[in-house]
């Protein structure tokens, strides 16, 4: 299933907006200005993805899993390099979450809040703008290797499964951090969003 | 029947329902020895009155669940849902810091029936994050302390060292007067300690640079085997003086590298002066081979003692050598390994050593050969 320019854009839009929406949330809880990019989206079949990912993303990886169900289906991770992970940790709760350069567990509970935010945000855009409602389990924290994310994404499912994977960048004080959301939805859920996609902007 | 309250008592969280009024719908047996509020006198009653100084964040929190979204409430970035005092021991903070997910809770047929928030006591856990950090931090400082002290005296130590070296050679040369025969040698003995001195000056400050995160790394196109001749000069007149051999086997006549030539230079120097240093008799032999297309291996394999296994890793500890803590039964100062092995980890590379009691060991520092 290959999505053509008017549908990968629209669903570029809809990604912007939803984290537009949650640099403002994360931004009224910590007290400090934070603006993220204009994403970038890859959409491809699951089987592919490791390519597109490991030129993006390497060694140990914070992640933030959640999954999403409703209209749609499927598992949502947010990504972060861990060196990176903790420092925007360390920044958002004013130099106290971190010591060392590591996430230790209060750091972790930080990074889980991030993520529920972010994918939060991105996610409900389906069902805000595209009418196409979804709820989300308890997010779970992870530090892991890139190998790991893949193995857990990959599934033995019958349906086709597709990955959209969603780069951007967060800006606080004058740290960016590269941050990467992997959505794993099957193809059923894929093509109702590009439906959605094609019954609202088209 | 097994319920999210009692659930909740099991796991030592507490549990809060609301409703989409938020109106308190359900009270857990941890909130009433929390809070000293019977779930009787609170069921029913609107949670702005339950709780008069509930923030206006809880409120938007909990609000936000009933809508139908899942909230995560870390305690770095709020605190605390409810305030509940702290418990005795931890006055640290003047309420209880807390964990918090609010989940929304659904009927059967999908309606929205409100929230469900578990409450984790963590004053504990971030009492301890704190002393932790606080007592890294002092560690910290005392380290960069030790680095600048160190940096500073071998500064001091290094001109009148040089110095004396310099007037040594002047001597000898007989820019002051003839020298005779019987004073040439003990002159050619204060040049060699004062090289030696000055060489372990060096190796102090090289330490104490590569602490204090101050060493950078100047790549150029360099030769690793004419790297590595230089290296056995530089160690020949202790391997003679101990009649042992030095010996070389090289993969290729060339082996061309983007790398630091002065660094390199310095790692297989200290692992060569450390193999011939704690070998008696035999020798030394240095292998330069290729792994990979993308790799270096320097491989020095001596013929003394070995190292014991517990050692092994205590061998890179600096100050340090592996026949006991600070008290050295060889001359030197415990720096060599250590400093090896940062400058090897500063090229992309790292130093790994085999080694077996009563026949030797083998010390190999495997590089890129493009530095990173």
């Amino acid at each position: 299933m290959n999505l053509d320019a008017f549908e990968l854009d629209s669903l570029s839009e809809l990604f912007n907006v939803g984290l537009h929406r949650a640099a403002a949330s994360l931004s009224e809880i910590t007290g400090q200005r934070i603006v993220v990019d204009m994403p970038k989206l890859i959409v491809c079949p699951i089987a592919e993805i490791e390519k597109p990912l490991t030129d993006l993303i390497g060694g140990e990886i914070a992640t933030v899993h959640q999954i999403f169900g409703g209209a749609v289906v499927g598992d949502a991770v947010l990504l972060i390099e861990h060196d990176k992970a903790a420092l925007l940790a360390k920044l958002m709760t004013s130099g106290e979450a971190a010591g060392g350069g590591r996430l230790d567990q209060s750091a972790r509970e930080v990074l889980a809040e991030i993520g529920n935010i972010v994918l939060g945000a991105c996610l409900s855009g389906f069902g805000d703008m595209l009418e196409l409602p979804v709820s989300f389990s308890v997010p779970r924290i992870h530090i892991e290797s890139l190998k790991s994310i893949l193995g857990s994404l990959r599934t033995d499912a019958a349906e086709p499964q597709y990955a959209v994977i969603v780069a951007t960048q967060f800006r606080l004080s004058e740290l960016a951090v590269d941050g990467y959301m992997v959505i794993a939805i099957p193809a059923t859920s894929l093509s109702r969003i590009t439906h959605a996609l094609a019954e609202r902007f088209g | 029947m097994v319920t999210l309250q009692t659930l909740g008592d099991v796991l030592d969280v507490g549990v809060l329902c609301v409703d989409p009024q938020l109106v308190v719908t359900g009270w857990n047996d941890w909130l009433e020895r929390a809070t000293g509020k019977r779930a009787s006198l609170v069921v029913g009653r609107p949670l702005s009155e339950v709780e008069p100084q509930l923030r206006p964040s809880s409120r938007s929190a909990l609000e936000q669940a009933v809508r139908g979204t899942t909230v995560v409430m870390s305690q770095r970035l709020h605190g605390y849902l409810i305030p509940i005092p702290s418990p005795s021991g931890l006055e640290r903070f003047a309420y209880m810091q807390q964990s918090v997910r609010i989940l929304p809770v659904f009927s059967d047929a999908g309606e929205e029936r409100g929230a469900a928030a578990l409450i984790q006591d963590v004053t504990e856990r971030v009492t301890r994050e704190d002393e932790l950090r606080t007592a890294m931090e002092a560690a910290q400082i005392a380290n960069k302390v030790k680095s600048d002290f160190l940096a500073s005296m071998s500064h001091e130590l290094r001109t009148p060292i040089g110095a004396m070296s310099a007037y040594a050679d002047l001597l000898t040369d007989g820019i002051f007067g003839e020298v005779s025969g019987s004073q040439r040698e003990p002159l050619q003995r204060i040049k060699s300690v004062g090289g030696h001195l000055l060489g372990i000056v060096e190796q102090i400050l090289t330490f104490a640079r590569i602490e204090a995160g101050r060493e950078t790394v100047r790549p150029t196109e360099i030769d690793a085997i004419d790297i590595t001749k230089e290296a056995m000069v530089a160690v020949e007149p202790l391997v003679s003086k101990k009649h042992l051999t030095l010996s070389s086997e090289f993969a290729a006549s060339s082996i061309p590298m983007r790398t630091d030539a002065i660094k390199l230079r310095q790692i297989l120097i200290n692992l060569l002066g450390n193999a011939v240093k704690f070998t008696q008799t035999g020798g030394i032999t240095i292998t330069v081979s290729l792994p990979s297309e993308e790799t270096v291996a320097f491989e020095i394999k001596d013929t003394g003692p070995g190292i014991a296994s517990h050692d092994l890793k205590r061998i890179f500890d600096p100050f340090t050598q592996a026949s006991g803590s600070l008290s050295r039964s060889h001359e030197g100062t415990g720096l060599g390994l250590s400093v090896s092995r940062e400058l090897t980890r500063l090229l992309g590379g790292d130093i790994v050593v085999a080694s077996e009691l009563g026949v030797g060991s083998v010390f190999t520092a495997v590089l890129p050969r493009q530095v990173p």
